[in-house]
């Protein structure tokens, strides 16, 4: 007995000092691994990318399913551990009219819901609490709720709830983030928000269930999230001042809606309690109780190893390849909608004109060295390596999570450095001084500016990568300021108010797309974040087509976006780099849940049918 | 006593001063932060120009010293303004963190003199022998260990690994405020964060206790208790105990300072949401507001910790008084 002890003790000091070697030793390593990844691009990286990547455990999100794999009868009740998963606490503004932050949506969606749903293509459906028709010039939209959809209060939730929603948010006072274009195409809703007038000409409470709204231009994005689908309790809310409302105790202690959980308890940034709303429309939860409360992401994988969470909001996807293995969950995964991407600075912002600048004269305006550049990057390997392949190569700036739009045929710019280095050759980008780096077509050296963003391990390393695939093709491209930038300071010097840092050259950022796949917001001559600030008249048009009346058919918009897409891969203002999965953890007890948003109708699964299969919740062996 | 006055109302004057540079210094550190509260908005959904409107609206857009007076003639009325991100005043935001911090702090600290007292003292008495080398060995390694890494380990062991103690919040989910199960459940909550933190800011107190009694015990009036034949233990405690623990004393208020370097950390750790949870949320969020707020309050907290100590030392010992 003392013997193994003694043994045991060892053993653990071994541990213990072989973790502190290894930790020493990790800083080494990793310089390590990036120059080697450098001499296996100049050899020819397709290869060794590929020999060096198949070492690690590659995955795809192919593999993943996002519906919970419902092993099991659910029991009748049980309560659920939600997991915020968020490094800050949730703001605790909890109506969806006001909320700012995505920890508090996270709650929200347990007891408030959208009065419609979407389906896998992010189209309205009328599977939810009320149904639409639209008008024959496609421009009214007559809204009906359905019998029995009652705030939590047992008031039912009327026409009247709806047209206050769009009251508020478009109130002169409102101090919340949702008024935007799509409430601007409401008629009478310009008017009405400079206080002009006391009501919005274009919204018109038929009865007590019905609602018309008359919207200024026919756009098929009225049918993909262009309609303010969420309501907001008259009756607890008529009397307050619009700038009152998000501090009320109303919003932020006893917050109500019509969804199939009921608020019992908050514990102010730290968890709510909810039970069952027995009077929920489509019919009684399963669970009584859920309980959420926020995670952080550090310690998230120990919070569902110990059970002590069944379901988490988030898992960031760099965990799980160490974790892939936890015995008492099962991973759901579907494509993010979401890419990374390269952008080339092509002008600047006109704040007087509030509209993109191009400047014909830029370092970045030559198609051929944009082309070149998308060319001489291999992003396969850089999914694959620093991502084990849960992020991949992206070929078009419509993410795959939009079947209906992402054109699967346009194979993008594939990884071709001879391509590349040949349209260099021929726009005039030659080595005229034996540095072995490019100089300009005017014979001046030329250097690119590159700003990227700090955040997570592999940042570095993948700027890295770049840097060193564009010095493969002759291209010198820096770091801006030689190191990477804090979110914030990123997009200050990218444009996000409009004053564009003129260092900047290229820049790597990401976007989260909507449910609606117009892409003006991002690309349009108006729009602040084009940070490329690349327009173009034939640009102009295809963004104004995919929105046109015309494009209501389904059929004639995909045409129109898959010739933007093809036409964004012709000019590249900026080019995909990867796409992204989403992958989330649950408990083995979880059944009938998937990951799809809650107000979507794709997944066979409403949250009032989540269950469990024990009481307990499965702890990992 | 008419000095001690004099020297109190002085001392508390020099502090106004020391509080209006500080609140200068700690509102530009804010501004100079890159971006601001709407710069986190980068979503095509909404609209830049609105955004434009509530920057102005907000008064984003003013100078910094337009922003400072504002701010500054709120602060005196007890009006910290509006944050941004919680949409609610900043005084009430705090004020729910503050009450989680100060019973944080006040659990930190009798931990630190329920460990310092009893391993100081007999470190200091029996000096240089293996119990002592043992006891000054933890306090190296307490001064060498980031309070980071050791409060992620012991939240690994007995938070995760053996489940002892919840893993964060301050409170369990549900449980309704008042009433003894909400009192057990807040203390059960801070007992492992204050643990660790008091683990390691222990070790302050027992070296200096040490030295102390290690100083005392070889002084005149020592020696002289001991030729009267006074037993060991009375000694001890009533002779040398009581001279080693006014100065202890006199650091409680520079305790309090340390502890709030410390609860930032902590805090964070174990996502209890306290003030230095907070003040950590509010730099990621640029929410400016709360950040100078809290800020300035541990600056306040910190003068005020300094100024108990001058106090409490003048009390104790007559030659340091300020003239």
């Amino acid at each position: 007995m003392e013997k193994s002890n003694v043994t045991k003790a060892v053993f653990a000091l071994f541990l213990v000092l072989l973790l502190a070697l290894t930790a020493c030793s990790g800083g080494s390593d990793d310089s390590g691994d990036s120059s080697d990844s450098g001499e296996g691009t100049e050899e020819g990286s397709n290869e060794g990318g590929g020999g060096e990547a198949s070492e690690d455990k590659l995955y795809s999100i192919e593999d993943f399913s996002p519906s919970a794999s419902n092993d099991g009868e659910p029991i009748d009740g049980g309560s659920i551990t939600y997991g915020l998963v968020s490094d800050t606490s949730f703001e605790g503004t909890l109506n969806w009219n006001f909320y700012d932050g995505d920890p508090d949506s996270q709650i929200l969606k347990w007891f408030d819901e959208g009065l419609l749903t979407y389906d896998e293509n992010y189209t309205m459906t009328n599977d939810g609490a009320a149904t639409f028709e639209v008008s024959d010039d496609n421009k009214t939209f007559t809204f009906t709720i359905k019998d029995g959809v009652n705030w939590h209060d047992g008031e039912p939730v009327t026409a009247e709830d709806w047209a206050f929603a769009h009251e508020v948010i478009g109130h002169p006072d409102y101090n919340g983030p949702r008024y935007n274009a799509s409430f601007q195409n409401i008629e009478g809703m310009e008017a009405y928000h400079n206080g002009e007038a006391d009501s919005i000409s274009g919204i018109e409470v038929v009865d007590e269930k019905t609602l018309k709204i008359t919207y200024k231009k026919a756009t098929p994005s009225l049918l993909t999230g262009g309609v303010w689908i969420y309501p907001m309790a008259k009756h607890i809310f008529k009397d307050m001042p619009v700038d009152k409302i998000a501090e009320s105790p109303e919003v932020r202690e006893h917050p109500i809606g019509f969804g199939p959980f009921k608020v019992e308890n908050i514990v102010p940034g730290e968890s709510v309690v909810l039970k069952a709303n027995e009077d929920y429309w489509r019919g009684e939860p399963n669970l009584d109780e859920v309980v959420i409360k926020v995670i952080n992401p550090d310690t998230v994988v120990q919070a569902l190893e110990s059970g002590e969470v069944d379901l988490v909001s988030k898992f960031p996807t760099d965990q799980y390849p160490d974790n892939a293995n936890l015995s008492n969950v099962e991973y759901l995964g579907k494509v993010d909608l979401a890419y990374t991407y390269i952008g080339f600075k092509l002008g600047t912002w006109d704040k007087e004109n509030n509209e993109v600048k191009p400047n014909p004269d830029a370092k970045m305006a030559n198609k051929n060295l944009r082309q070149a550049m998308w060319h001489a990057v291999d992003n396969k390997s850089v999914g694959e390596k620093f991502y084990n392949g849960l992020r991949w190569n992206a070929t078009t700036l419509i993410p795959p999570s939009h079947p209906a739009y992402h054109d699967e045929n346009n194979p993008g710019r594939e990884y071709d450095p001879e391509k590349a280095k040949q349209l260099l050759d021929e726009a005039g980008y030659v080595d005229t001084n034996g540095d072995g780096i490019r100089e300009d077509p005017d014979g001046e050296e030329l250097t690119i500016n590159f700003a990227s963003m700090s955040g997570g391990d592999v940042a570095e390393p993948i700027a890295n990568y770049y840097m060193q695939a564009w010095e493969n093709v002759g291209l010198n491209v820096e770091l801006l300021n030689g190191r990477l930038l804090e979110f914030n300071t990123f997009y200050d010097k990218v444009g996000q108010s409009g004053n564009d840092d003129p260092n900047v050259d290229i820049y790597q950022g990401a976007w989260n797309v909507g449910y609606d796949v117009d892409p003006t917001g991002l690309y349009g001559r108006n729009a602040l974040f084009n940070f490329s600030r690349y327009a173009s008249e034939k640009n102009d048009e295809l963004l104004a087509k995919g929105v046109s009346e015309e494009a209501f058919d389904q059929e004639v918009r995909q045409e129109v976006y898959n010739e933007w897409q093809e036409f964004m891969v012709d000019e590249v203002p900026v080019f995909p780099t990867l796409y992204r999965s989403l992958i989330v953890p649950v408990n083995n007890r979880i059944v009938n849940y998937d990951l799809y948003d809650d107000d979507m109708s794709t997944g066979d699964t409403y949250l009032y049918e989540l269950g469990v299969t024990q009481e307990e919740p499965v702890k990992a062996e | 006593m008419n000095h001690m006055w004099k020297f109190t109302v002085r001392r508390t004057l020099i502090m106004i001063p020391q509080l209006l540079l500080l609140s200068v210094l700690v509102f530009l550190m804010a501004q100079a932060m890159p971006g601001d509260a709407l710069t986190g908005q980068i979503n095509p959904d909404l609209d830049p120009q609105e955004m434009q409107e509530q920057r102005e609206e907000l008064g984003l857009n003013d100078p910094w010293h337009v922003k400072y007076a504002d701010w500054i003639t709120g602060a005196l009325q007890g009006d910290l303004g509006q944050s941004f991100q919680f949409k609610m005043p900043a005084s009430e935001l705090i004020w729910n963190r503050m009450v989680n911090s100060f019973w944080l702090g006040v659990a930190t600290l009798i931990i630190t003199y329920l460990i310092a007292i009893p391993l100081g003292i007999t470190s200091g008495r029996f000096n240089d022998s293996l119990l002592d080398s043992s006891i000054t060995g933890y306090t190296y390694i307490g001064f060498a260990t980031p309070i980071f890494i050791f409060a992620l380990v012991m939240l690994w062991i007995f938070g995760y690994q053996l489940g002892w103690f919840p893993t964060s919040g301050s409170v369990a989910p549900g449980v309704e405020s008042g009433g003894l199960e909400y009192v057990m459940s807040k203390i059960y909550h801070l007992l492992l964060p204050a643990i660790s933190l008091g683990l390691i800011t222990t070790v302050n107190t027992v070296q200096y206790l040490r030295s102390e009694i290690i100083d005392t015990k070889q002084r005149d009036f020592i020696i002289t208790a001991r030729a009267k034949g006074a037993s060991e233990s009375r000694v001890y405690n009533r002779h040398i105990f009581r001279n080693s623990l006014l100065p202890i004393a006199a650091f409680f208020g520079f305790e309090i300072t340390g502890l709030i370097g410390g609860t930032v950390f902590v805090e964070r750790i174990f996502g209890y949401p306290g003030m230095g949870d907070l003040f950590i949320e509010s730099v990621l969020l640029r929410d400016y507001t709360v950040v100078t707020s809290v800020v300035l309050l541990f600056g306040l907290a910190s003068i005020l910790g300094a100024l108990i100590s001058d106090i409490i030392l003048s009390l104790v010992d007559p030659r340091i008084r300020i003239k």
